[in-house]
């Protein structure tokens, strides 16, 4: 059948440049598939693509300041805000009523749709909203007037508005309200003020909280030791009693010192007004960043960009996470990842070394491994359950009452922590691991092993000088899957040690210095809360684009640095058998 | 073409006519019997195994030559339900005895593959494996043993300028000389050589034969080949075996010249096989 083709083919070498013919059955042929096959992957393309490039443009644009316009409505109104969003909607009856005949006819003639601006007003504490909508037909006239100014505060988030007036250590100074370099100084001491402020209160005051429990702890311990009312305990009573008037003195004294600063903190206000004319008098310290929204050229658009990234990655949350930075979910992230990795890989490679080399391969086994690929299949939530029930209050509860009895009936590990977290995900991606290991430790050639085992080596020499080196890029790329997946799981950690706001970070200054059964804030449930869970899920929408272009970058960054370890160790046994 | 039945296979009638060693006897198979699970794989085999001498192991694939090699350090434990009977005796001890340790016995057995197969390291750290999982540290031994080693396996000229680099780097015949070196390295008494040519060009081939020339007299050499010309070439005795049983044992000059049974003399002149 074939040879006649070709020969039809050669009689008519004229036609062959028109229609090829073809004699083979369609069904025997391939290409048909080949469109489905390649239209699969770029559909799959597409959307990977689509969605990083929406993530990437969302959280890349999301710092950038905007300009601030000024809306003058039909009925006289005026209001300031970035413009956030614009859609399309139709207004209901009730609202057309309210509306002169012009627009309604121009509404009926768009088909009962209207457009609207979503504007971000800020002035949360003299508006109670933080966004407006203005529809189209009640825009009077818009303008970008320069002096606006655009003042990120601690509390109550943005105000937009002009500045009235700066008081500096009690004078007031008119003339620091056109000085932008002037006000900018006093600023900086504010806001150095301010943070000498927190040192007081949080790490000095913090030092000496710490000490005070330290030595409430020490008596407790030697209460449960000796019993109470024992020579011992009374003893150590009297050293308590000692140290806390000690203690107590420096706090005095401590707190003495934040209160004065705090005083003439209070003395450097700025006075700002909004659109409409009202007033707000705030202390210059608990300004983040100002900025005349209207007035900025490109550079200092930028300045402006890069100190709220800056701030973003280096600082803590506030209000209610929505604003600040998220340094402690980056490094709780990072942390619980780090160890669940330390603890993935070793028992996973074991788990698998032993399945593959030491069990005898029978039915025994097969339901072993059909079981352990079965446990990647169970819903994550479920591993949660399982990391609070036994991890947290089953050995944690052991380790209390064992390590920690006093601290109770406080928890010290018999509650939600990192080293728990790390222990589930870290049940929840060993399949991954074992799988990959298997799959690297059966391909490693019998002729290896073989050739080992011929020199004498005994079998768990061969594994560890030949079969593992062998085998490690394979186990590596197991472990890079299974820190993907951990990373990026949230349901799980929600129950075991996850919050929305962990004021200590797991590692710090105090002994022993990384605090395993501190619970953390991580990237994945930083978006939940903030998208999801916040007051103001209209401002909260830019950062949980933010945040997850946050965590999608170091999951990244991790995986990359994974793959370029792995591919050292391929590079070392590159190279055919021939 | 002559075709040979089964029923022409006629068990425990191995014809012998030896040539023998002047130093006695390495090995000593008695009866032996191997089981892959049901399937009988080796049939009563006996013979003796002259100390020094290069002794062939031919016959048609899937007789059992290489299952024979590979009984002999016992590589076939590594297989599931793998089931031996008889007895091979190794300086008067059944190395299957139960008592037996392995690891020590392989170690005084070096055994070459059919594919080379170096390890992904130095040629240097390739040739000291087995001093290495000895646990040898001093420097001085490791570096005597290669030299020794690659001298031995005519691979010393060519590789002494960068033994530090991986051996996956050299040619395939290099390859196999070097894991000739690895197998002498730990000073074994028998060479088992699996159709150490099967994978290599006739040059390489060449190289290798006559390696084993250098190096017979010093340890006892063990080949099993596909290629009646290198089985005469090389060795002194030669077996020719069958569906799993030694048909026919003697000096290799007789078994290609002068061979007792017709069956032999088929095989070896290409009418079969």
């Amino acid at each position: 059948m074939t040879s006649t083709s070709i020969d039809t083919a050669r009689a008519r070498p004229a036609a062959g440049t028109l229609a090829r013919v073809r004699t083979t059955r369609l069904q025997a042929i391939g290409e048909p598939n080949l469109w489905a096959l390649g239209g699969a992957l770029a559909f799959g393309c597409v959307m990977v693509v689509g969605f990083l490039l929406l993530v990437l443009w969302n959280g890349v644009t999301t710092f950038w300041p905007r300009p601030v316009v000024v809306v003058t409505t039909t009925d006289g109104a005026r209001l300031a805000g970035e413009p956030f969003r614009s859609e399309v909607y139709r207004p209901g009856p009730e609202v057309l009523a309210t509306l002169d005949e012009a627009t309604r006819r121009r509404i009926a003639a768009a088909g009962g749709l209207a457009g609207r601006d979503l504007y971000r007003t800020g002035n949360f504490d003299v508006y109670s909203e933080d966004f407006r909508w203005v529809s189209d037909y009640a825009v009077a006239s818009t303008a970008m007037p320069s002096g606006l100014m655009f003042v990120e505060r601690l509390e109550w988030g943005p105000f937009i508005g002009t500045i009235r007036g700066v008081t500096v250590d009690g004078r007031a100074m008119p003339e620091l309200k056109d000085d932008p370099r002037a006000l900018a100084a006093a600023h900086d001491v504010a806001r150095a003020r301010w943070r000498q402020i927190r040192h007081i209160e949080r790490d000095l005051i913090g030092d000496v909280n710490h000490e005070l429990e330290a030595e409430r702890l020490n008596v407790r311990r030697v209460a449960l030791r000796y019993g109470d009312g024992t020579p011992e305990h009374v003893a150590a009573l009297a050293r308590f009693a000692e140290r806390e008037t000690a203690l107590q003195a420096d706090y005095a004294r401590l707190a003495a010192d934040a209160q004065g600063l705090k005083e003439t903190d209070g003395h450097t206000q700025i006075t700002l007004a909004e659109i409409g004319g009202a007033e707000k008098t705030i202390n210059l310290s608990a300004v983040v960043r100002m900025y005349p929204a209207n007035d900025l050229g490109v550079a200092q658009k930028l300045g402006v960009y890069l100190s709220r990234w800056g701030e973003f990655v280096s600082d803590e949350p506030r209000e209610a996470n929505t604003e600040g930075g998220v340094l402690p979910a980056i490094f709780g992230t990072f942390v619980m990842t780090l160890l669940l990795v330390v603890v993935v890989a070793p028992f996973g490679v074991v788990t698998a070394l032993y399945l593959r080399e030491y069990a005898r391969q029978g039915r025994l086994v097969s339901i072993v491994r059909i079981s352990v690929n079965n446990l990647a299949g169970v819903p994550s939530i479920v591993y949660g359950v399982f990391g609070l029930g036994f991890f947290a209050y089953v050995l944690g509860g052991g380790i209390d009452s064992l390590f920690f009895p006093e601290r109770l009936p406080n928890p010290t590990f018999g509650t939600g922590g990192i080293l728990w977290a790390a222990l589930t995900l870290a049940l929840l991606t060993v399949p991954v691991v074992i799988v990959a290991t298997e799959e690297a430790l059966a391909a490693v050639p019998r002729s290896m092993r073989e050739g080992s085992l011929a020199c004498g080596a005994s079998k768990w020499q061969t594994i560890r000088r030949i079969v593992l080196p062998r085998a490690m890029p394979g186990i590596m790329t197991g472990v890079i899957l299974a820190m993907a997946r951990g990373a990026g799981e949230v349901a799980p950690l929600m129950l075991v040690g996850v919050v929305k706001l962990a004021p200590d970070l797991p590692l710090d200054g105090y002994f022993p210095y990384f605090h395993l059964e501190r619970s953390f804030m991580h990237l994945g449930f930083h978006i939940f809360d903030v998208g999801f869970q916040s007051r103001n899920s209209e401002a909260g929408k830019p950062m949980v684009f933010v945040t997850t272009l946050l965590l999608i970058g170091l999951v990244f960054a991790m995986n990359i640095s994974a793959v370029v370890i792995r591919n050292r160790l391929k590079r070392k046994f590159a190279g055919s058998q021939f | 073409m002559v075709a040979l039945a089964v029923d022409d296979v006629r068990p425990n009638e191995t014809v012998y006519h030896v040539k023998r060693g002047t130093e006695g006897t390495a090995l000593a198979i008695r009866d032996f019997c191997l089981w892959y699970g049901a399937a009988k794989a080796l049939h009563e085999v006996s013979l003796t195994v002259e100390r020094g001498l290069v002794t062939a192991l031919i016959g048609p694939s899937g007789c059992g030559k290489s299952t024979l090699l590979r009984s002999l350090n016992r590589m076939n434990d590594l297989i599931d339900g793998l089931r031996t009977s008889g007895t091979v005796e190794f300086d008067g001890r059944d190395i299957y005895d139960p008592r037996v340790d392995v690891i020590a016995l392989r170690k005084r057995m070096g055994m070459v593959f059919q594919k080379p197969n170096p390890f992904p390291m130095s040629i240097f750290e390739n040739v000291v494996y087995p001093l290495r999982v000895d646990g040898v540290r001093d420097r001085r031994i490791l570096e005597e043993t290669v030299e020794r080693g690659l001298k031995s396996a005519a691979l010393w000229d060519e590789v002494k300028d960068r033994l530090h680099e991986s051996a996956l780097g050299m040619s395939g015949g290099q390859q196999q000389r070097l894991c000739i070196a690895r197998a002498i390295a730990g000073d074994p008494e028998v060479l088992l050589m699996d159709e150490p040519c099967s994978a290599l060009d006739p040059i390489a081939t060449a190289k290798i034969e006559e390696l084993i020339d250098d190096l017979s007299g010093r340890y006892t050499i063990i080949i099993v080949t596909h290629n009646m010309q290198q089985a005469a070439r090389v060795s002194d005795n030669t077996a020719f075996m069958y569906l799993g049983r030694l048909i026919e044992y003697g000096e290799t000059e007789a078994i290609f010249t002068n061979p007792k049974l017709d069956q032999t003399r088929d095989y070896v002149t290409g009418r079969f096989g």
